[in-house]
């Protein structure tokens, strides 16, 4: 694929089918009757994503508007390289750290300390960069108290204050956010968005998944709306998100 | 062919994330118990323990020390049973963080492997304390044991591999290796010495990969086992095959496996 520098993601005709949950699990014996019927084993396809093509430069924050169930948590896991479409191709520069539910990954047996190593890692980082960044994940995450403590004994504000502040502080090129603003007291909260505000303003990439117009608007250069896997409409955020609510 | 290797690279890369998954194997597996990590040899001696009560009027005689003999099958087949059946486990046990975050997925069958070969390790400690005490003398071939573990590993990840990948679309698995593990523990000469097997049975025997790395693991530390040669040649076919056809196999289906999990 041909992508100029400035072009931060890609997606060019992305599809994305599921199977009903009903048929997925199959067990051998299932098979076996299946089979034995001279049955073909019937799948409902769902189609989450429908030729989906979007780009999205370097710098930009794009936020993605839309029903449950169409399609944003997909498209982010399309992106963050999780699930891999059936059709089309994606594209996506440098590293990705996916707020997608924070914490995935972390152990309870292990200390928060142990587990920032083990979840910087998940994100592919080395041990000498999160050297470099442990006591500013620490800080920021206001757990200095508790570091050495298993992360069992943890609240559950506490593991995802941690989460974030790992996946923001290893410095993404990439940061996708999948409605995460509301963990956290007001404090953590308010915190939150100033980091957010801060990596904006240093040129990283965000995708923002949220329900919350106002944040959209305030955070987000872009907007798109999806409906059934679809683009409904995709541009200025004051623009698309005023048909949303128009439409909703 | 490049992207069948390109994951391969890529598990490099993630190399951070496969040393902190074997540190929290190990630290987690032990963490609650009182003895802890001395559980890693205190188990396979036990073991030992009731092996040879029950067996070792039976097999005397057919073996010089069945003591050692039977602690380096247990300490053998805990190995192999152990890696194998995490590594079963190792797609649809991480389906959380598998669901959510991007790894080269391969990467958790090889930690548990990787795991259980630190026990391994582990274990020969009481092992060759079992030698040393039994007066048992040993085999300058103890220079190949380290080759013969490697190909007993990689032999253990192909295999692993194929057992997640299927234990992802075929959750049955998990019921069916477990009865498979039994058997194939009973055709493998672990508790019993290979001596026993009927000369006109043997060609059947040198089918079983096992046959063959449980042969090369005793007959580099303490047994006389005059063939050795002959079974690391055997070793070092079936590990090739068996890391070819689980990577192939792994690669084919990977992509599949999140929509699955």
């Amino acid at each position: 694929m041909n992508t100029p520098a400035t072009v931060s993601i890609g997606l060019t005709n992305v599809s994305v089918h599921y199977r009903i949950a009903r048929e997925k699990r199959r067990t051998v014996q299932e098979f076996v009757i299946h089979l034995a019927k001279g049955k073909k084993i019937e799948y409902q396809d769902f189609l989450a994503l429908k030729e989906l093509t979007l780009e999205v430069s370097d710098g930009e924050t794009l936020g993605i508007i839309g029903h449950n169930g169409a399609g944003k948590s997909t498209l982010l896991k399309v992106i963050a390289r999780v699930i891999r479409p059936q059709e089309g191709e994606v594209y996506a520069k440098g590293t990705i750290a996916p707020l997608i539910e924070l914490g995935a990954g972390f152990d309870p047996e292990l200390t928060g300390k142990e587990n920032i190593y083990l979840n910087a890692s998940i994100l592919g980082f080395s041990r000498k960069e999160t050297d470099s960044k442990f006591d500013s994940i620490v800080e920021f995450s206001e757990l200095s108290e508790f570091i050495y403590s298993p992360l069992k004994s943890y609240s559950a504000g506490m593991v995802s204050r941690l989460g974030f502040s790992i996946a923001t502080e290893v410095d993404p090129d990439i940061l996708i956010i999948d409605e995460i603003l509301a963990v956290g007291d007001e404090h953590f909260k308010r915190k939150c968005n100033q980091k957010i505000l801060s990596f904006k303003a240093r040129g990283t990439t965000m995708l923002l998944v949220s329900h919350d117009m106002d944040e959209i608007r305030k955070l987000c250069d872009r907007v798109l709306w999806l409906e059934q896997g679809a683009l409904r409409m995709c541009g200025q955020a004051d623009h698309v998100t005023d048909e949303y609510l128009k439409a909703v | 062919m490049g992207e069948l290797f390109k994951e391969a690279l890529e598990i490099m890369r993630y190399h951070e994330l496969l040393r902190n998954l074997v540190i929290r194997d190990i630290k987690v597996r032990y963490k609650r118990s009182v003895l802890g990590f001395a559980w890693v040899m205190l188990n396979p001696l036990l073991m030992m323990l009731v092996l040879s009560l029950v067996f070792s009027t039976l097999f005397k005689g057919t073996v010089p020390n069945y003591t050692a003999y039977v602690l380096s099958g247990v300490i053998f087949w805990h190995f192999f049973s152990q890696g194998t059946t995490m590594a079963l486990l190792s797609f649809t046990g991480n389906s959380d963080l598998l669901k959510k975050v991007y790894v080269p997925k391969a990467v958790f069958p090889l930690s548990v492997i990787i795991s259980a070969l630190v026990n391994l390790v582990l274990s020969l400690i009481p092992l060759f304390v079992i030698l040393l005490i039994t007066g048992t003398a040993i085999r300058y071939h103890v220079l190949l044991l380290p080759l013969g573990i490697i190909l007993l590993s990689v032999f253990a990840f192909g295999f692993g591999l194929i057992l997640s990948t299927v234990t992802v679309f075929f959750k049955d698995m998990i019921y069916i290796y477990g009865v498979l593990l039994m058997a194939w523990m009973y055709v493998t000469p672990i508790f019993y010495p290979s001596t026993i097997i009927p000369r006109n049975y043997r060609p059947i025997f040198s089918l079983n990969p096992l046959y063959h790395f449980i042969e090369i693991f005793r007959g580099c530390i303490f047994l006389d086992s005059p063939l050795i040669y002959e079974h690391f040649a055997y070793c070092l076919t079936f590990s090739a095959l068996l890391l070819i056809a689980g990577w192939v196999f792994y690669h084919r289906y990977k992509d599949k496996i999140v929509y699955y999990l």
